[in-house]
């Protein structure tokens, strides 16, 4: 029997090698693999057991490192991590070549975990079927791909472990006229997501580093009446404790609305919300000392819905600011509504209500910041824009904006929730100063519940009108939201609710009116379909009601109203490229919607919807004159390329897009190319991936610049073979003469040709919007963008009528990016969509006490109860692509990251209408809701 | 990472009689099978123990094996044991069933059945089947030696049990099924995986066979109360009817359990739920 000892020696066999730490007892086996062995590859998602991106594998069988305590490993037992899953000289195992071929590995957070997982399945499993494989992968949440690239590299994998020599993906073709765009091609990145090596933020571990964690308000609504931090600044081991008096500069992401502090001051708006903070030797020390904080609260009371947000005499979030609790009003008019409403032939009114909902990427925020003596502030962060950040920390920590650097690590998801400045930043780089040594936070999951930005919830009431052709002659609207206690992008919010509505499917007039409200919970920001996702559930439902009442066909109802392309909507908005009705005919038929709906008998039904997106704004978050995007491009004699811009990549894949067309420009292979992104010392400004603006500004900096090396390499290579320019092309590998191929060179000799030619090779391209763009009017230029992406999905529901379980069977979603520079990517963007609005119809809500002794407390705020789906459930999602060739787009493409999430919620509203006869207005759809609506309307199967 | 707990000395007995003497001697030291509750409630700060007894590869503890008419389960089979255990889906498929829906694989890999007798959730996905199932628990002490307990008596109330705070859950006897045994396990939870139950059943009736009378039944749902909960009205509602009469006793199930409102699911909906799935079952035995 050993006697106890405070720190254990541990002899763990890791990948092979065997280690001897001194852990702590309770430490998990997370805690060894990630900070005593460095084995990173392993991630950490959540506070425990809920998302499995932790997996390892003892003996060849799964297990989650952050459940199994490091002492509890059987001496002898092989651990495998990702680091180990690859074998001799490095050569990838089956299951991480197949996840980086079949564009699984998106943000790639949760992909060691799902290939280790996979991996264990296929030891025991050559020819897993489809159920095998979905159970397999149960305990492993990604929130990225919507599983169904997953299972296919699953197969793949398989494949190529029997050794099956047919074993490939689908090998289109590039697209005609190119020689790599539109093709499918591996991710720039996807090789180090494949291997572990990708870091993270979280994967970062400075010399000398210091762990910084935040107390939070335990109230919705609280004046702080006194803070006193002294016990806590004496525990040992405390570096720096920090209130928000220190950092008084308000700011926020919309430079009109800047209303954040970094830490309260005075009073506190929601539970969660950051109150002090603490830099430590360790976690454990910070947490200890965040105990020692004596804060003397005096509770407010806490205003929770909108409605008692702007009722008269409601307690106040911002005591004597102008229009008290409404954050924005926005009411705009285009023709004579009330006219139409009056003289309609048919009239459709509805109430709607989307509750609000949680991004839940897997990768935790986290935030280090590192302070030199020559006062050069770094941080490295898990944001999606590099550029705000830079500009808020200068600004907050009133540093001159030159002294800042923000550089984005490998970022495992964000969908919008990373898209503010954020109080643990700027609280990470003032330890940093304070303290002169890196300081880390990184948030439990717990905390990204308060901290990223969730959907806000909105009330909708809509009228809508059409004439006996089923013309649709206007739109009412009438729109309250649910800000939580910041402006945050609130305001751009305000007016996507009603400026995103009026395509594709057209109306002659229209009114929208949209008032937000400060209540006492977390503030609301973008989730994928910023402000039009609510709108357009509501919309789409009302297009269904109307086809219903005119007795027409609910997709010969948007035919009829298509706004088309090459036109300008009632609001004023430019649209260009249309595919929406070829989206419409791909789903209609692709579904056999016209054999199948309304036949499929009590209980299975088939419903449409669709809608358009943003490929960017035509306007800049703060008004300037600048470029959007810049790109630098730079060739090597030894034929490589060098792309540097400021664009997040996020998962979405905006690296590999500016590797392709560098690629295509200059007769390289992608993996010929190195990116370096979003870091603001290094590359050139892109404003961050929000609006779905990446592909379509990036791309055309991106573009610019590789064509004007393209042209200086063009010009050599066209007078060493002395044949006009323009008869030179290249293709990846190679520069020829087109009127006889075999005359050429490869690349690499053709730029040592360009740089004897013309000196050193580089170009800078930049993306500058058209500032002509929107409405003559007020608001006119929110919702302006240079392209619109159109999306139609029909979705197939079983509605279980005795428990009102929603099974949502199949999804057929067809997409109109303008152009697929890699089908693969847009694919996997589309599926990723498709889940994700999947979710948030059947399953997801961000739920909050509403009374009892917490009010505005948020309900269950992990993994588990915050029910993002597993693999086990996710629907069948069938993607198609649909190209309009947008004349401004880099090759034509659009934007194809947040659009095809919109009409999955009205589509399987409208299926389960025919189903079973019942309107679903109020998400989500859970069971016992539509039970209820069942049994109000007399439809309960059985008893 | 963030624990909130000080350093915590682990106690690494290698055989049971160690156990039971540390069991003793340190009775503030928290048993850790698999650990995948203790650790979720170290994270949380639910508990603070100042040590731990580490079961973890204790070989009496271990086993999965068929002793005459009777499975006997280690307490520190795992989840993945059962399922993979030909004895197992032999004699108690629905055990089978039941352990194959806890969490997910990695979960089922590492916890145990002893972990999720004595961690005593209402919502154990294993304990309504070993209601069902009439199994036996086997506990030890160094002081007292081995008694037995049935599953019908273990559970007190919320988290309490019968087990004195020197005893260790050695094994969990479950009897073979008698030939006339149709066995049902259920859980309807919150998502396919990693989900928490919003009501689990575990059921078994005996059939007479001549007759196809019901001779014995035993209901038992999780997630609708403080414990796992045996259903005495609507079992003895079952006994005497016949099969293809039996789904009405169904309905005696909404006189005898009273979920709750959670963030998991309504009360109202999870009683029909319950209803509806054991009238489902007993509609097709
Ligand atoms: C992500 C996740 C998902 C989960 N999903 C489910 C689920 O779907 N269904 C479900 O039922 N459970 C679930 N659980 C809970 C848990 O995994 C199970 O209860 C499991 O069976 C516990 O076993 P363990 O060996 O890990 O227990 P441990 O955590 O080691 O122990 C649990 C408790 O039992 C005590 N104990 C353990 N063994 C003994 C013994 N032999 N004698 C005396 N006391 C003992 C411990 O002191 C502790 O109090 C889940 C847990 C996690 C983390
Ligand atoms: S970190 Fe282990 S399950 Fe989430
Ligand atoms: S790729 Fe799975 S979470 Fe991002």
């Amino acid at each position: 029997m050993r006697t106890p000892t405070p720190h254990a020696l541990l002899s763990l066999t890791v990948n092979g090698d065997r280690h001897v730490v001194a852990a702590a007892p309770h430490h998990s086996l997370l805690e060894v693999l990630r900070y005593d062995l460095g084995l990173t590859g392993t991630k950490q998602g959540c506070d425990k057991g809920d998302c499995g991106a932790c997996t390892v594998l003892i003996d060849g069988e799964p297990v989650l490192a952050c459940c199994t305590l490091a002492a509890t490993v059987r001496p002898g037992a092989q651990i495998t991590t990702i680091e180990g899953l690859a074998g001799p000289a490095g050569r990838l195992d089956p299951v991480q070549e197949a996840f980086d071929r079949c564009g699984a590995l998106q943000c790639g957070f949760c992909q060691p975990g799902m290939m280790l997982s996979a991996r264990a399945l296929l030891n025991r499993d050559a020819a897993p079927s489809d159920t095998a494989i979905r159970e397999a992968l149960g305990g492993n949440l990604c929130r990225c791909t919507g599983y169904t690239q997953i299972f296919e590299a699953v197969k793949l994998a398989a494949a190529l472990a029997r050794g099956e020599s047919g074993a490939s993906i689908d090998p289109t073709p590039p697209a005609e006229g190119y020689t790599v765009l539109g093709a499918r091609h591996r991710k720039a990145d996807g090789h180090g997501k494949a291997t572990g090596a990708a870091v993270y933020t979280d994967d970062f571990n400075p010399p000398r580093m210091l762990h910084a964690k935040i107390l939070r308000s335990p109230h919705a609504h609280a004046r702080i009446v006194r803070i006193d931090t002294s016990r806590a600044a004496a525990l040992p081991g405390v570096f720096a404790v920090l209130t928000g008096e220190a950092l008084p500069r308000t700011y926020g992401v919309i430079p009109w609305t800047e209303d954040e502090t970094a830490l309260a001051i005075d009073r506190v708006r929601f539970v969660g919300e950051e109150v002090a903070a603490v830099a430590a030797v360790d976690e454990e020390t910070a947490n200890a000392a965040l105990r020692l904080i004596d804060v003397e609260y005096e509770p407010l009371p806490p205003v929770l819905t909108p409605e008692a947000a702007l009722a008269p005499g409601a307690p106040e979030l911002f005591p004597g600011r102008r229009g008290g609790n409404l954050t924005k009003h926005v009411r705009l008019d285009f023709g004579d509504v009330d006219a139409a409403l009056s003289n309609a032939d048919a009239l459709v009114e509805g109430e709607y209500f989307f509750e609000g909902t949680a991004h839940a990427p897997i990768e935790p925020h986290c935030a280090i910041a590192e302070y030199d003596a020559r006062g050069l502030l770094t941080l490295h962060s898990a944001t999606q824009i590099p550029h705000y950040v830079h500009r808020t920390l200068a600004k907050t920590l009133d540093l001159p904006s030159e002294r800042v650097r923000v550089v984005q690590p490998a970022l495992g998801g964000a969908f919008g929730g990373k898209s503010d400045p954020f109080g643990h930043e700027i609280v990470a780089a003032k330890l940093a100063m304070m303290t002169g040594r890196p300081v880390k936070i990184l948030l439990t999951r717990e905390e990204t519940f308060y901290t990223h930005r969730g959907r806000h919830p909105m009330q909708m009431h809509m009228r809508l009108a059409a004439n006996a052709e089923g013309r649709l002659t206007g739109l009412d609207s009438k729109i309250l939201i649910d800000g939580g206690a910041y402006s945050s992008f609130g305001l751009v919010t305000s007016y996507y609710s009603g400026q995103l509505l009026t395509a594709p499917t057209g109306f002659e007039t229209y009114r929208f009116d949209a008032s937000r409200a400060f209540t006492n919970k977390p503030p609301c920001g973008p989730k994928r379909g910023h402000g039009s996702v609510q709108p357009r559930f509501a919309f789409e439902i009302q297009l269904d009601k109307m086809a219903e009442k005119l007795g027409l066909d609910p997709i010969e109802l948007r035919r009829r109203n298509d706004v088309g392309p090459d036109t300008t909507t009632v609001n004023g908005q430019r649209i260009t490229s249309n595919g929406f009705l070829e989206c419409l005919r791909v789903v209609e038929q692709a579904s056999g919607w016209r054999e199948r709906r309304g036949k499929l008998g009590f209980g299975r039904g088939l419903g449409v919807a669709g809608s358009c997106y943003i490929s960017g704004t035509a306007y800049p978050v703060y008004p300037n004159e600048m470029p959007q995007s810049g790109v630098q491009v730079r060739l090597d004699r030894s034929g490589r390329a060098h792309v540097m811009c400021g664009a997040s990549d996020i998962g979405q894949g905006s690296d590999s897009m500016l590797a392709y067309i560098v690629a295509e420009e200059l007769g390289l292979r992608p993996d010929d190319i190195r990116v370096t992104s979003s870091d603001t010392d290094l590359s050139p400004v892109d404003l961050g991936a929000y609006s779905s603006r990446v592909t379509f500004m990036a791309g055309n900096a991106c573009r610019e610049a590789a064509s004007a090396l393209s042209t200086l390499v063009r010009e050599a290579v066209a007078s060493k073979l002395e044949v006009p320019g323009r008869e030179v092309a290249c293709t990846p590998g190679r520069w020829f003469w087109l009127g006889d191929p075999t005359r050429g060179m490869d690349t690499r000799e053709a730029f040592v040709l360009a740089e004897a030619a013309h000196g050193t090779l580089g170009a800078t391209g930049g993306y500058r919007t058209d500032k002509t763009l929107g409405g003559p009017y007020r608001g006119g230029t929110i919702g302006a963008s240079p392209a619109y992406s159109f999306t139609a999905h029909v979705a197939e529901v079983a509605v279980d009528v005795e428990t009102g379980f929603v099974n949502v069977k199949k999804i057929w979603a067809a997409h109109d990016c303008g152009f697929a520079l890699n089908p693969m990517i847009v694919e996997g963007q589309i599926a990723g969509s498709v889940y994700m609005g999947w979710a948030e119809a059947v399953m997801e809500e961000h739920a909050f006490a509403y009374g009892g002794p917490n009010p505005g407390l948020l309900r269950g705020p992990n993994l588990l109860d915050y029910r993002i789906p597993t693999t086990v459930e996710a629907p069948e999602i069938e993607c198609h692509i649909v190209q309009s060739i947008d004349p401004n787009g880099p090759y034509g493409a659009k934007e194809a990251g947040e659009g095809p999430l919109h009409p999955v919620l009205p589509a399987i509203a409208n299926a389960i209408y025919d189903a079973v006869g019942v309107r679903l207005d109020r998400l989500p759809f859970h069971p016992w809701r539509v039970r209820e609506a069942l049994r109000a309307a007399g439809r309960m199967g059985g008893r | 990472m963030s624990l909130h707990i000080s350093a915590a000395p682990v106690l690494e007995p290698r055989t049971l009689a160690e156990a039971l003497d540390l069991r003793a001697s340190h009775p503030e030291a928290m048993p850790l099978a698999g650990g995948t509750d203790v650790m979720v409630y170290l994270e949380g700060g639910v508990i603070d123990p100042p040590r731990f007894l580490n079961l973890w590869g204790i070989a009496e503890l271990g086993g999965l094996s068929r002793t005459g008419d009777a499975l006997r389960i280690g307490a520190l089979v795992t989840h993945t044991d059962v399922v993979r255990s030909p004895d197992a889906q032999a004699l108690a498929p629905a055990l089978v069933e039941a352990c194959r829906t806890v969490g997910a694989v990695q979960i089922q890999n590492r916890g145990t059945i002893g972990g999720n007798v004595v961690n005593a959730s209402p919502a154990g996905d294993t304990l309504p089947v070993l209601l069902a199932l009439d199994a036996e628990f086997e506990l030890h002490s160094a002081a007292r030696g081995q008694r037995r307990v049935p599953a019908a008596q273990f559970w007190q109330g919320y988290r309490r049990m019968d087990l004195a705070p020197d005893e260790l859950l050695v094994a969990v006897h479950v009897p073979a099924p008698s030939p006339g045994d149709r066995t049902f396990f259920r859980k309807v939870g919150t998502r396919q995986a990693q989900s928490i139950s919003k009501v689990v059943l575990g059921a078994r009736v005996r059939l007479d066979a001549a007759t196809g009378t019901v001779t014995e039944a035993r209901i038992a749902y999780g997630s609708v109360a403080a414990t796992p909960v045996r259903c005495p009205a609507t079992e003895a509602a079952l006994i005497g009817r016949r099969r293809g009469d039996l789904a009405a006793a169904a309905d005696t199930v909404a006189t005898e359990i009273r979920p709750i409102d959670d963030v998991r699911s309504t009360a109202e909906y999870r009683l029909a739920v319950a209803v509806r799935v054991l009238r489902g079952w007993l509609a097709a035995v």
